[in-house]
């Protein structure tokens, strides 16, 4: 139980007596995290010749609602700086097994010797001279 | 049980309750393992030239997805308004919203089982997809062989050896043939008999077809004697898929054989499609089950009904955090499975 009469002086959000609703502000959060939902479902329907530019779109879609979510529904706007403590060394470690993978995967001077490779490169040589293979629809 | 000792927490690093420095290093931890599957998935899919995107193939439905995104981010704004109505000591206002929230999550799990139901369904499934027209004859040889054992096994079910089953099912054949008055009975099990009998061949013909590389074309019966030839394979057609869906399809719409096929079809060869389920059933099948453990926490929440006070904004605001880290990942995996 001494914990909460901890917690109660402790932790300044929390001080019950003089609670004033966030409602309001949480409301608009949602509202803007619709919006971004909707946006990023519609510039799918975009016929965008250039699939990055999309890609980025979305992207940046996705952190603008992440970012809601983060500084108002999990409060990070109004904590004080051990938000940055706790979290810099996360976001450092996690970037690790992507960026590491990088090189090996998403990148490499070598071709990859995998069948995939060969499927993928009768199937655009197909579609370049024209004669696109007739493929069943799937069940 | 005393209140009266606050100062000892003072020395705390940080301005936090224990319990929301436990939850933030918590949610440390969650960030680095579902960013791992993340930046896995991404890493792969950009050094997999090919990676199915067409609906069609991947079945992936951006309605679903989407509708999901707003189930989840209502039951987030709920959990907010659920904490503030604590706040505020409106305990009725706040257990409605967590009973709200509560049902929102197993909404999602409703509509992410609808999903699940079509990937199962369509055999969207890791290590069940052809990913070349070679593998998708495999398949369809062994989908054929099991369709097969199955038939055989209602027929004879005292007998566990294919071999067996054959030889039984020749010699029922036999018997009822030479018989001079049959029964109607002993005429169906006759023709029941000798469609068995057909279908087993079917299998076994397409099972070298498909081992020999040979169209379909070259008749069964004399692979023996191509086999003795010299360069025998260079002379003769190879075996194309459509060449088997058609197969396929002939002994679907067969009145004897037909019935006995079990909708057997021919599986479109997917590039990288298990890599992509493989992918896809690791990132949201972990992101369920946190959907799942949130809903616990909620119902043991809920559990206290009119004894919710406003000390349990606390644990309230805790399990709040733990749900929108859960929303906060689906934000992501959204766009990057259903979008791009």
């Amino acid at each position: 139980m001494s914990d909460h009469a901890v917690a109660h002086t402790a932790d300044s959000g929390h001080d019950h007596e003089e609670h004033h609703s966030h409602g309001q502000t949480y409301f608009m959060v949602f509202c803007a995290l619709c919006v971004f939902t909707v946006m990023s479902i519609g510039a799918d329907f975009l016929q965008m010749s250039n699939k990055n530019v999309l890609r980025a779109i979305i992207l940046a879609v996705a952190t603008s609602k992440a970012l809601c979510v983060m500084m108002y529904f999990m409060h990070l706007k109004f904590e004080k700086a051990w938000k940055y403590l706790l979290l810099a060394p996360t976001f450092i470690l996690a970037a690790t097994i992507p960026l590491s993978l990088i090189p090996d995967i998403g990148t490499h001077y070598y071709t990859v010797d995998v069948p995939q490779r060969y499927e993928y490169e009768a199937q655009e040589a197909a579609k370049k001279s024209g004669q696109v293979p007739v493929k069943a629809e799937h069940h | 049980m005393t209140h009266t000792t606050p100062a000892p927490a003072l020395k705390m690093g940080l301005p936090i309750t224990n319990s929301k420095l436990g939850m933030w290093l918590f949610l440390g931890t969650e960030i680095m393992f579902f960013s791992a599957f993340i930046g896995t998935y991404i890493v792969l899919r950009m050094g997999s030239p090919g990676w199915p995107t067409d609906v069609h193939v991947t079945h992936i439905q951006i309605f679903w997805g989407g509708l999901n995104t707003f189930v989840l981010i209502l039951s987030s704004y709920f959990v907010v308004v659920s904490h503030d109505a604590l706040l505020c000591k409106q305990y009725r206002k706040a257990w409605n919203f967590m009973l709200a929230t509560l049902l929102l999550g197993f909404l999602f799990l409703g509509i992410k089982g609808i999903e699940y139901t079509g990937k199962f369904a369509y055999d969207i499934l890791p290590g069940h997809i052809p990913e070349s027209d070679g593998q998708a004859m495999d398949k369809v040889v062994r989908q054929f062989s099991g369709i097969v054992d199955g038939r055989y096994a209602a027929m004879y079910p005292r007998l566990t050896k294919r071999e067996d089953q054959k030889s039984e099912n020749d010699a029922v054949i036999a018997k009822l043939k030479d018989k001079a008055d049959v029964t109607v009975v002993e005429k169906t099990e006759l023709a029941a008999a000798e469609a068995m009998s057909q279908l087993h061949s079917e299998h076994i013909s397409l099972k070298e077809h498909v081992r020999a590389n040979l169209s379909l074309s070259v008749p069964y019966a004399s692979f023996d004697a191509i086999r003795k030839e010299e360069n025998a394979p260079s002379k003769y057609a190879t075996l194309t898929l459509p060449e088997v869906e058609k197969k396929v399809h002939e002994l679907n719409e067969s009145k004897t054989l037909g019935p006995l096929m079990g909708g057997l079809h021919v599986s479109q060869p997917i590039l990288y499609g298990n890599l992509f389920a493989s992918n896809y059933f690791l990132m949201t099948g972990f992101h369920a089950i946190h959907v799942i453990v949130g809903l616990i926490m909620f119902a043991l929440v809920l559990k206290k009904g009119s004894r919710l006070c406003v000390d349990d904004a606390y644990l309230i605001e805790n399990i709040g955090l733990y749900w929108h880290f859960v929303d906060l990942v689906w934000i992501f995996l959204f766009p990057l499975i259903y979008i791009i």
